[in-house]
């Protein structure tokens, strides 16, 4: 099935679209014409079931490859659990595993950043203590 | 219709506020990753020592599955690809789908709605952790065709 707003395919069996979290199940006949955009107006619409539940994979995949391997693989392995769960129609279990992937993103972010700024004081005290050599 | 008022006015200035602190983010975050890809346009990883090291690598010595992509960016932006694909062919295939990944979530940031993800499927995303991680199992593996995967080795045949 593909997102009436996005273009997004997926699963037949999902409520809410795994992209941009509009519902699938009750889409209001022609008003959600597949590749119409829906008008953007100044209005807040109550948001549907699942609309803001990201699976931060590409943020999870960024931590993993630059940041700190160990703790970016629970957040690529929870982004999987995200879109899993949408696809089932599981949103409250989507928005828990994607703050769960949220968290292991910024966990990788922290280490790697640690190891950084412990790199830079090994350097500095390196450094100085050839100064103090010489 | 007064309390109605006041709160729709509230209502829209916490919108406002909380979509301009994410228009502020978003330009925060795209003006460091400029900066990032000029500082790795200007300087070589493999040569200048402004780069910190991979933390895995460091404290281990292993190569994780992102060792040399750093190198490999530089020489992207040099156009040498055949340079990048011997540091890091993983980051070299991932990076197309990399930026379209960031460029859909700037787009659901900024519009709250990104574009198409044909790969969202959960057993894509699993498939591609399982990647990661045999990839950086096999780049450490003391045997001949995997130790062709140590960043860099490819352009010492």
């Amino acid at each position: 099935m593909f997102c009436a707003q996005c273009g997004a395919n997926n699963a037949d069996t999902a409520i809410v679209c795994m992209q941009c979290g509009r519902n699938l199940q009750a889409a209001p006949p022609g008003l959600a014409a597949p590749g119409v955009p829906l008008p953007v107006t100044g209005v807040v619409l109550p948001p549907a079931p699942g609309v803001g539940v990201q699976n931060y994979l590409v943020f999870a995949i960024l931590a993993t490859v630059f940041c700190c391997l160990p703790a970016g693989i629970p957040a690529i392995v929870y982004a999987a659990q995200v879109n899993g769960k949408l696809q089932v129609g599981d949103v409250a279990g989507a928005q828990a595993a994607s703050n769960n992937a949220k968290m292991w993103c910024f966990i990788s972010l922290g280490l790697g950043l640690g190891v950084i700024v412990l790199y830079m004081i090994l350097i500095m005290v390196g450094v100085l203590s050839g100064i103090h050599g010489n | 219709m007064g309390i109605s008022m006041r709160s729709m006015v509230m209502l829209n200035f916490q919108v406002n506020v909380r979509s301009g602190l994410r228009r502020h983010r978003l330009l925060a975050a795209m003006l460091a990753a400029f900066l990032g890809l000029v500082l790795l346009e200007i300087f070589d990883p493999a040569t200048s020592g402004i780069f910190p090291p991979c933390p895995v690598h460091y404290l281990t010595g292993w190569y994780c599955p992102g060792c040399g992509s750093l190198r490999a960016i530089h020489q992207l932006l040099h156009g040498n690809l055949r340079a990048a694909w011997a540091m890091n062919p993983l980051t070299v295939v991932l990076l197309p789908f990399l930026s379209y990944g960031l460029v859909s979530s700037a787009l659901l940031e900024l519009r709250g709605r990104g574009l198409p993800q044909p790969f969202s499927r959960a057993a894509w995303i699993r498939a591609l952790g399982a990647v990661i991680v045999l990839f950086g199992i096999a780049r450490n593996l003391p045997l001949h065709p995997f130790d062709w995967l140590v960043p860099g080795a490819l352009l010492h045949l």
